[in-house]
């Protein structure tokens, strides 16, 4: 048992906290974390948080906390609620996030480490020329390509002359959210989004050339296609403005729509409606829309990295072999059926700073990788390792896991430590390259700023969210 | 300016007092906008005007706040000086913004994505009180 600011949490395991069911709770509280990682939670507000989801009506089993959980704005950052949505289960925009469908993309290629060194500046200068990033304007692709972006996401990147097909396979979705509607996006968010398609943005947003350094699981790294030493690119955006105006629009509606379903929350930025209600077919509507935007986004991006690549080394898009391995989102909810209570239950499953992690056998799978289980991606803070693991079966939280380090201090306090030219002099001393729109907020994104990525991998594997497969090193990485 | 700048482990908030209740959207606006930058002076090259009703004060806040922000991000451009008039019932507010274009700007915060109602108070103490979050 231990008590934090007023509230009760009971020990289930070396890896498990439950709160307790109190007051308006419908659901216990429950987080995955060693006690290492609990010392962080206990010092903000992240586990009031987890409660407050508890209230959400419909809410099924627990409200969830991944191991990089910290303090977000309604729902806690690695927050992982199902509502059931035949007993009037509600949507919540906060339980999607502001950047809607941001995610993780990760490439392969033939490139080793040493290949890569002996032209890393000139791979740096390429992507920092093709790859639109920081804050205003600038994009690859043309604004007329929004409306079927809108509705058929990254299909309509592909046909519209970006990637390759095999990109839609390795996607989460295959690269389109179903039920888009793009009438449903607001004249607000086409404006906003229009001058941004193909583009990184900022903040904690990054492109990261990568190496594989461990292979933990050798099968299931070879389904994916990973080889140790081999040179690996990730991509981490969202849907940009486009997806965060909606977010704002959809809230507003919804905070007056909740009224009227005889709905209160104990924080306005869980503002949620039934699922089945006019108002939560509309947010699902303009939702899938902005995802797709973002699977769209991160498409192009990596079509720009390939012909960096090749490009830089004098081959063909296809010399330089960088298929996907995969792409996730982490800020999504999604209509999926799981079991409760012995029964198929179509739930309505809110990820909000935690990854989708399908298991062994499920069928959205692709057939080359449904064997082993889904690839879920976790990157680390600046310089130090990010991870691919694989989805387990039984997993306790709806097929979830972790999305990444998780914060540790607010920027503020981040800044307040070192500034930004220190960060860079010591991820460049450590041997890894920085291309960066603002060197002040590279201390934003300091290592020290974030929790330990491989603790939070562990507690993943030993909570039975997800296995390990690659821990992968940093060698350069591309900031807005 | 009566402003703070709130710690939050993952994004940034503010809180912010004023005499009168426009005041204090003055003060807002220029709090959020100066968590991206802090142009001195303010040498405003272009001006929008924007109008906006609400139900309660606490969703004027956010909407107006809001409003510049699609804004600034929409005609790229950082705001720093604030004309508001607010509307009887303080229902509605008129604010006129100066901007200046982001590329002639020392950016030192991230761009700010949304305004949120989590944490959000805006009441009437001793002086008006303001406290607001962002997703950065």
């Amino acid at each position: 048992m231990r008590q934090t600011g007023g509230m009760e949490m009971v020990r289930v395991s070396d890896v498990r906290w439950d709160i307790p069911v109190t007051g308006g709770m419908r659901v216990p509280g429950r987080i995955f974390a060693s006690d290492a990682l609990m010392e962080h939670v206990d010092s903000e507000e992240a586990a009031r948080q987890v409660m407050n989801v508890a209230h959400l009506p419909g809410i099924v089993e627990a409200s969830f906390a991944m191991p990089d959980i910290h303090w977000g704005y309604g729902f806690p950052i690695g927050g992982v609620a199902a509502t059931a949505v035949a007993a009037g289960g509600v949507v919540s925009p906060g339980g999607v996030g502001f950047d809607i469908c941001c995610g993780v993309r990760l490439l392969a290629s033939v490139f080793s480490e040493a290949e890569v060194l002996s032209r890393r500046q000139e791979l740096m200068d390429g992507l920092a020329r093709a790859i639109p990033r920081g804050v205003g304007r600038g994009s690859i692709a043309p604004a007329a390509l929004m409306p079927d972006v809108l509705a058929r996401g990254a299909v309509a990147a592909l046909e519209a002359g970006y990637g390759v097909p095999g990109d839609l396979a390795r996607c989460e979705e295959h690269g389109t959210t179903q039920g888009a509607d793009p009438a449903a996006i607001s004249a607000h968010a086409l404006e906003r989004g229009r001058h941004q398609l193909g583009s990184l943005g900022a903040g904690n947003h990054f492109l990261e050339i990568q190496v594989v350094g461990e292979v933990h699981d050798p099968d299931a790294a070879a389904a994916f296609g990973l080889a140790e030493g081999m040179v690996v690119v990730m991509v981490h955006c969202g849907s940009r403005g486009l997806g965060h105006q909606t977010c704002t629009d959809q809230l507003r509606t919804m905070g007056a729509a909740m009224q009227r379903h005889g709905i209160s929350v104990p924080d306005r930025q869980l503002a949620c409606v039934p699922v089945e209600s006019k108002e939560g077919r509309s947010y699902l509507a303009a939702m899938s829309a902005s995802a797709n935007f973002a699977w769209a986004n991160r498409h192009i991006l990596a079509d720009a990295t390939r012909k960096v690549f090749a490009e830089t080394f004098g081959v063909s898009v296809e010399g330089t072999g960088m298929r996907l391995i995969y792409d996730v989102a982490h800020n999504l909810a999604k209509l999926e059926t799981h079991e409760v209570d012995g029964l198929p239950t179509l739930l309505c499953v809110h990820r909000k700073g935690a990854t989708r992690a399908f298991g062994p056998g499920w069928p959205e799978l692709a057939d080359d990788i449904r064997p082993i289980g889904q690839p879920v991606l976790v990157p680390g803070s600046m310089g130090t390792a990010s991870w691919v693991l694989r989805g387990m079966s039984e997993n306790p939280a709806f097929a979830s896991a972790a999305h990444g380090a998780g914060r540790l201090m607010s920027r503020t306090m981040a800044r307040r430590r070192s500034p930004g030219r220190v960060v860079r002099e010591e991820l460049e001393t450590a041997g890894i390259a920085v291309s960066t729109g603002s060197v002040k907020l590279l201390a934003e994104e300091a290592p020290y700023a974030y929790k330990d990525v491989d603790e939070v991998i562990d507690v993943c594997h030993r909570a039975g969210l997800a296995a390990p497969v690659a821990r992968l090193r940093p060698l350069g990485v591309v900031k807005g | 300016m009566s402003v703070r700048v709130l710690s939050h482990t993952a994004d940034s908030g503010i809180e912010a007092t004023a005499a009168s209740f426009g005041g204090l959207v003055g003060e807002l606006l220029r709090g959020m906008f100066s968590l991206i930058a802090s142009p001195e002076p303010c040498a405003a090259t272009r001006w929008i005007a924007v109008h906006v009703d609400s139900q309660s004060r606490e969703d004027l806040v956010v909407d107006v706040l809001s409003e510049l922000l699609y804004h600034s991000e929409v005609e790229d451009l950082l705001f720093c000086d604030f004309e508001v008039v607010v509307g009887p019932r303080d229902g509605s507010v008129d604010v006129r913004a100066g901007g200046i274009p982001f590329d002639a700007v020392d950016v030192s915060g991230p761009p700010i994505k949304a305004v949120t109602y989590h944490g959000l108070v805006v009441e009437q103490r001793e002086e008006w009180y303001a406290r607001v979050y962002f997703d950065v």
